[in-house]
């Protein structure tokens, strides 16, 4: 009976380690540093991740978008296009042409997203323009994403270092996250057939680099870092004077993208 | 023979016969779901919620197709010694030029990227100094409307900008022209952070 119980024991512990190790190796896939490609000399733009562990749980992300200084060049738009290779007329981020009149009344166009910049001021309106304004748009980064809820195949997720992402082998298309986004930010990707979306380049992001709409931005009207970093540029805007809002919060998405000096009709 | 005798033990009819039933009906059930769990669900499903948590990891292994002006400027060291002195310093080179690594792959140059030349640079430079439109803050950026500013500089209208400003340092040669012909207005200031 003694020596059947110990076999028996022994069976459990070789079980145990066995189950842990699988656990460990799963989680260590998820920690283990992205790598560029060789030979590249690149700057380290967020500091504390390249060649380092990567904790999941203890990374937050924000991104700002200071409205008072967007110019509206598009440098973003293209960057963004040229990241992913977006088909055309679909937008991964874009810019919003605001214009208000003396009656309050706000007119927004996107003439190509953005993409080929403002050229021209818009000519369909005889009204006599109080203020006008560029806001950049792109994923809010819902902390309650509706997206996430409504998928049927969990194709679609929050990671838990907090970036709404799209599993785009596993989607099925079926759309239902575009319909679901109060911001407008998702669309069927007509080339992989899958939901696609703005990923605040988490791949770059992993990679210690900036967003590639953040690097390129000419007047640092985009912004983002590490809420938990107290040294980043974006951690210390957050936690300082300043007014911030974020897009449709009655919606309770609870918004990482944060807008500074926007007006009130910016939806 | 021995199924028979539990298909027999199941519908023989007694007190309790529905039970049973129901409950080797809930375990055929349970199993044929735990094994379609098995044979369907992606692996890395359910690891750290309701997704396949390899996904994050194939996300993070994307290869970026742009790089920064670092990168760029390591090569073009005339480009690096002017744009980075000058007010377009913040200007991004893959903006104007396109993704480095359509021109580098693996340390080879594998392309020629786009230099803009004549009416295009006129289109390009207007996208962001372009006057009429009024939605730019004119803190962060001077702007110009033309062809009044042509006019105002007594050039022809059919000058395109880059024949004064030098693309990557705007202002270094016009502020030098007037340093040399002793033109006493105000250095142009720079708006850029």
């Amino acid at each position: 009976m003694g020596e059947n119980s110990q076999t028996l024991d022994k069976e459990r512990r070789d079980f145990i380690k066995k189950v842990l190790k699988g656990t460990i190796g799963g989680s260590l896939l998820l920690v283990i540093p992205a790598g560029l490609r060789s030979g590249i000399e690149v700057p380290v733009q967020i500091p504390g991740i390249r060649d380092q562990e990567y904790d999941l749980n203890k990374k937050r992300f924000a991104f700002v978008v200071d409205i008072t200084s967007c110019i509206g060049c598009g440098s973003c738009c293209v960057a963004d296009k040229r990241e992913y290779k977006v088909p055309d007329y679909h937008y991964r981020t874009w810019v919003e042409r605001y214009l208000k009149d003396f009656d309050d009344k706000i007119y927004v166009d996107s003439p190509n997203g953005g993409l080929d910049g403002y050229q021209e001021p818009r000519k369909d309106l005889d009204k006599e323009i109080r203020d006008t304004f560029f806001v950049p748009k792109l994923c809010n980064m819902c902390n309650d994403p509706p997206c996430v809820q409504v998928c049927p195949v969990g194709a679609t997720f929050r990671s838990p270092d907090g970036f709404v992402l799209v599993d785009e082998k596993h989607c099925v298309g079926c759309a239902y996250c575009i319909q679901a986004c109060p911001y407008s930010v998702r669309f069927l990707n007509p080339v992989t057939h899958s939901a696609d979306k703005c990923t605040w380049c988490y791949h770059r992001v992993r990679k210690g680099l900036l967003p590639a709409c953040v690097n390129v931005c000419p007047t640092g009207a985009r912004k983002f870092g590490d809420v938990n970093d107290k040294e980043s540029e974006v951690s210390k805007i957050l936690s300082g004077p300043g007014v911030f809002t974020v897009l449709r919060k009655a919606m309770g998405t609870s918004p990482s993208l944060h807008y500074m000096g926007a007006r009130r009709e910016v939806i | 023979m021995h199924i028979q005798s539990v298909r027999r033990y199941l519908l023989q009819s007694n007190h309790n016969s529905h039970v049973k039933r129901i409950i080797v009906g809930l375990l055929v059930l349970a199993v044929f779901g735990f094994a379609s769990k098995l044979i369907f669900a992606p692996a890395t499903f359910g690891d750290l919620g309701h997704y396949r948590a390899k996904a994050i990891l194939e996300e993070a292994n994307l290869e970026p197709r742009l790089m920064t002006n670092e990168s760029c400027l390591t090569c073009h060291q005339h480009e690096k010694r002017k744009h980075l002195k000058g007010t377009h310093k913040t200007v991004s080179c893959e903006f104007c030029h396109g993704a480095y690594f359509d021109h580098i792959l693996d340390d080879k140059k594998i392309g020629t990227l786009d230099v803009k030349k004549g009416e295009e640079i006129r289109v390009l430079c207007l996208r962001c100094h372009n006057k009429e439109i009024q939605a730019r803050p004119t803190d962060k950026i001077k702007t110009v409307a033309l062809p009044q500013h042509l006019e105002e500089k007594r050039v022809r209208t059919t000058h395109t900008c880059d024949q004064c400003h030098y693309v990557h340092a705007p202002l270094e040669y016009v502020n030098l022209a007037k340093k040399m012909m002793r033109i006493k207005d105000e250095p142009e200031k720079e708006p850029c952070p």
